[in-house]
């Protein structure tokens, strides 16, 4: 049994880790307003090259940090000029996609290079432990402490004494006005960048010695950490992160000591959630606002929607409602079944993200919250399956319209952080609610799909089944959409300001897309839960969100075809190309990248 | 234009810019002639900003020229057009609210290296400005609106440009303050530096203006020498408030 000194220690020395991720975090967020979704892969590279060099070139401790911090900030600066710079005149949402799309390949880079198993990382340091008060404390401790206190002052002598330190705060306080006194804002961004890469790979190191253990799945732990810690800080607030961190590692460690390990993320998820509801400038801010997301225009890449004549959509439909009539494989089928099921998915998305403008990273908590009550309606209460998917349906549309609600208030990229943890919250609430969802070990033995008392057990039949399910959903979607509703809805997207002005009720349309959008998820969620017939809280997770939302771009924002389109494409065609499964995330984050840089309107074009 | 005019430092021709869609300028002309102080007046909205940020480099116009010294400025980024010598007085102020008024004026100095010559321009700065001097390592943000001016002129002086932009100086400043600024404006002048200035208040601007122009959205409705402008009924109606004016 560990003493509370032990605790504190544990969280200090955590958070000291997280502090060097959201330094990097907000120091990028101070002069470029963007929330870099791919620091956790930067701190996951320098976890590797801190592997390569300690076990396969055999460094020494000072020479592995400086190492990793150099390689780090390589690729970092490889990442501003040939991912980020090329944006800088694109829509807002752009560069947060694509560092999105970058750690995808980052992540999927490593895990191809190295093998998805985890390897340990040995600290070179003597395995002691000294006494202090009631504790202990190792000289790896001490090292994350002096790291961190050597990485804070070297920051606070560059940004107060350097020149380019000072471009920095200046470009942080008012980028134009940083322009105007000859500021190269390029080179800024390059400078944070290079730093910020260099303390997140630093960062990676550390905690895979920490842990004597590195593996690929550290990448979006990490991001979500930092940015838990970033934003409770105050977004942007180098000073504010630093404290943010500390009190995250805290928050988590007294969390554990008192429930246990699996409850650690959920203390830092909530965490997030009420700073963001109640302080979203964070718990430091000053009378400075955080500076309000640009207004009009700047969300969706304008363009003119492909118009897709009716008949050529009546004719797809029929010829894949009789595809199954022909002799196609059982392969063929699945396929298309997961494409239909990513396609529901997609058009609650698009209506979300695109048609009210509130980009969800968080998603795939909509199917899991269907799945789970389709399967425990089915399974404990007998409810006839079809009844059951509909209740999952429901569910999905009352919960996460409540869960979300709180966060109606925050715009452009807190709503993505606020998704992105609510996604969270409902994998670990499912964890850890055993009682109900039975935790860890999941729901087996659900039972098949079925209608009106007759089992779909064939490939034909499901296929059928949830074609049907998704063409039904997309009609009355199309129909939302040029009603009224969804002219408010494009409104609030646009100007919100404006349709406020106007007299629409914000949280009452952004309300009824949640409630339509997460009714199509849990939707397909439920469906997926009786098909595959076991789920747990991974079966759905942000890797779905961000498939989902790749889709979506892929299609089109808003755009109702585009979200079928989108799925079928890419369900379909590495399967088409017959490419390796653990090459396809990595297919996703270049489409991604690609599409952002290329086409952000998408194939059919935004709505 | 009279023989004497001295040659053009600074020449928009023909500048057309859009917003989207939205058209801001249309064959906006305007030119300043080294040494002396130019006022482009207008209502809300007419695009007088636009037209700073067209010489900043900050907007692209879509065709036009916009000349500095007989070179063209288009295709410049903003810090480059700032190296050939032009510095500004954004709208609002913008000075960077948590860093120190010192550090402020200093950030002036960005494009130079010749750290003695500025710390003397600092010291230089403290007896044009000499409020100023008390509040050295305040921050910035915590200032009188007056005293920002103040601090946003010394930080565009500290480039030793050969040029200043300003727009709107005196927006929301006490009319003391007011009288200060112009008063400053015109001292910066007479030491040799030309200046652009955006202005609402015409009555005000005319005072210490060689030339003006008058934009109404986005074309030039009226220019002329100063002089012959606040004597120009037109003005004197849309303007200087017609009869109590006069
Ligand atoms: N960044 C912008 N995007 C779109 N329209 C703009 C932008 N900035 C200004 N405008 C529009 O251009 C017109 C001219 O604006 P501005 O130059 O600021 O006028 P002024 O300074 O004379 O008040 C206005 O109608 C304004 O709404
Ligand atoms: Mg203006």
């Amino acid at each position: 049994m560990s003493s509370w000194l032990d605790y504190t220690i544990n969280g200090l020395i955590v958070g000291n880790v997280y502090a060097l991720v959201a330094v990097g975090l907000a120091l990028i967020f101070g002069v470029s307003r963007l929330i870099n979704f791919a620091q956790g892969s930067i701190y996951l590279v320098g976890a590797y090259i801190g592997w390569v060099a300690v076990v396969q070139l055999h460094t020494p401790l000072p020479l592995t940090i400086i190492v990793v911090a150099v390689a780090a900030a390589i690729v970092g600066l490889i990442i501003e000029r040939f991912g980020l710079r090329p944006l800088q005149n694109s829509v807002r949402i752009a560069p947060l996609l694509a560092t999105i799309g970058i750690s995808f390949v980052l992540d999927q880079l490593v895990m191809l290079t190295f093998s998805p198993n985890p390897r340990a990382l040995p600290s070179q340091l003597p395995d002691v432990r000294f006494q202090v008060g009631g504790g202990t404390i190792g000289p790896l401790d001490l090292l994350i402490a002096g790291v961190g206190l050597t990485s804070a002052l070297l920051l606070f002598v560059f940004l107060r004494y350097s020149k380019l330190g000072w471009a920095v705060r200046a470009t942080a306080q008012d980028r134009d006005a940083a322009m105007q006194m000859g500021v190269d804002v390029n080179r800024v961004n390059q400078a944070v960048f290079g730093i910020a890469a260099a303390l997140g790979g630093v960062s990676g190191m550390l905690v895979g010695m920490y842990y004597n253990q590195i593996d690929t799945a550290m990448s979006l732990q990490a991001t979500l950490k930092g940015v838990v810690a970033e934003v409770v800080g105050g977004a942007g607030n180098v000073p504010g992160a630093v404290i943010g961190s500390l009190l995250l590692g805290l928050v988590e460690s007294y969390g554990v000591a008192v429930f246990g390990t699996s409850y650690r993320n959920l203390f830092a998820f909530l965490l997030l959630v009420v700073v963001l509801v109640l302080r979203p400038n964070g718990l430091f801010a000053s009378a400075r606002q955080a500076p309000p997301e640009p207004l009009t225009g700047t969300f969706i890449a304008p363009s003119r929607p492909v118009r897709i004549p009716r008949w050529a959509l009546l004719a797809a439909a029929v010829i894949f409602a009789i595809l199954p009539l022909f002799p196609v494989s059982f392969y063929v089928l699945q396929t298309l079944i997961n494409a239909w099921l990513l396609g529901m998915l997609a058009l609650s998305l698009t209506l979300v993200a695109g048609t009210i403008g509130q980009v969800s990273l968080g998603h795939a908590a909509l199917l899991a919250i269907g799945a789970y009550t389709s399967a425990l309606l089915s399974l404990t209460l007998n409810v006839p399956v079809g009844l059951a998917i509909i209740g999952g349906g429901l569910m999905s549309a009352a919960l996460g319209t409540l869960l979300i609600s709180p966060s109606f208030r925050l715009r452009g990229h807190y709503v993505s952080i606020a998704t992105l943890a609510i996604g969270e919250i409902v994998s670990l609430v499912i964890l850890n609610w055993e009682s109900v969802t039975r935790g860890p070990i999941g729901i087996s033995g659900i039972p098949p799909l079925s209608l009106f008392g007759t089992d779909l057990i064939s490939p034909t039949s499901i296929y059928w089944f949830s074609l049907a399910v998704m063409v039904v959903l997309a009609l009355l979607q199309g129909r939302l959409l040029t009603s009224h509703l969804g002219r408010s809805f494009r409104a609030i997207r646009d100007d919100d300001i404006a349709a406020r002005a106007y007299g629409l009720s914000l949280n009452r349309y952004k309300s009824l897309a949640f409630i339509f959008g997460g009714f199509a998820a849990g939707v397909s969620g439920g469906i997926a839960a009786h098909l595959y017939s076991y789920i747990n809280h991974e079966t759905f997770n942000t890797q779905q969100s961000i498939l989902a939302l790749t889709v979506v771009i892929l299609g089109g924002l808003g755009n109702v075809v585009g979200a079928m389109l989108g799925a079928v494409a890419l369900v379909g065609l590495p399967e088409v190309f017959r490419i390796a499964a653990e090459y396809r995330i990595l297919i996703y984050g270049i489409v991604l990248l690609l599409l952002v840089r290329f086409r952000p309107q998408g194939l059919l074009g935004t709505i | 234009m009279t023989a004497s005019t001295p040659e053009p430092l600074l020449a928009l021709s023909e500048v057309n810019t859009f917003y989207g869609q939205a058209q801001v300028h249309f064959d906006l002309s305007i030119t300043v002639a080294r040494g002396h102080i130019v006022c482009l007046l207008g209502g809300n909205a007419s695009g007088k900003s636009t037209t700073m940020k067209i010489i900043l480099g900050l907007v692209k116009p879509r065709s036009g020229d916009v000349t500095f010294d007989g070179a063209s400025l288009i295709g410049l980024t903003t810090p480059q057009i700032v190296r050939h010598g032009i510095a500004s007085v954004p709208e609002a102020r913008r000075l960077f609210a948590d860093m120190s008024v010192r550090e402020n004026i200093l950030m002036g100095a960005f494009v130079r290296n010749d750290r003695q010559a500025i710390a003397q321009d600092l010291d230089k700065m403290l007896t044009l400005f000499p409020k100023l001097g008390q509040r050295l390592s305040q921050r910035a943000g915590s200032l009188s609106g007056g005293e920002q001016q103040m601090v946003a002129m010394a930080r565009a002086l500290m480039s030793r440009p050969r040029m200043i932009v300003m727009d709107e100086p005196t927006m929301g400043l006490s009319p003391l303050y007011v009288d200060r600024v112009l008063e400053l404006i015109r001292t910066i002048n007479q030491e040799g530096v030309s200046v652009f200035m955006v202005e609402q208040n015409a009555s005000l601007a005319l005072e210490i203006a060689h030339e003006a122009y008058v934009l109404q959205t986005g074309k030039i409705v009226l220019s002329g020498s100063a002089r012959t402008l606040k004597d120009d009924p037109r003005i004197r109606d849309a303007y200087l408030g017609g009869a109590e004016a006069a």
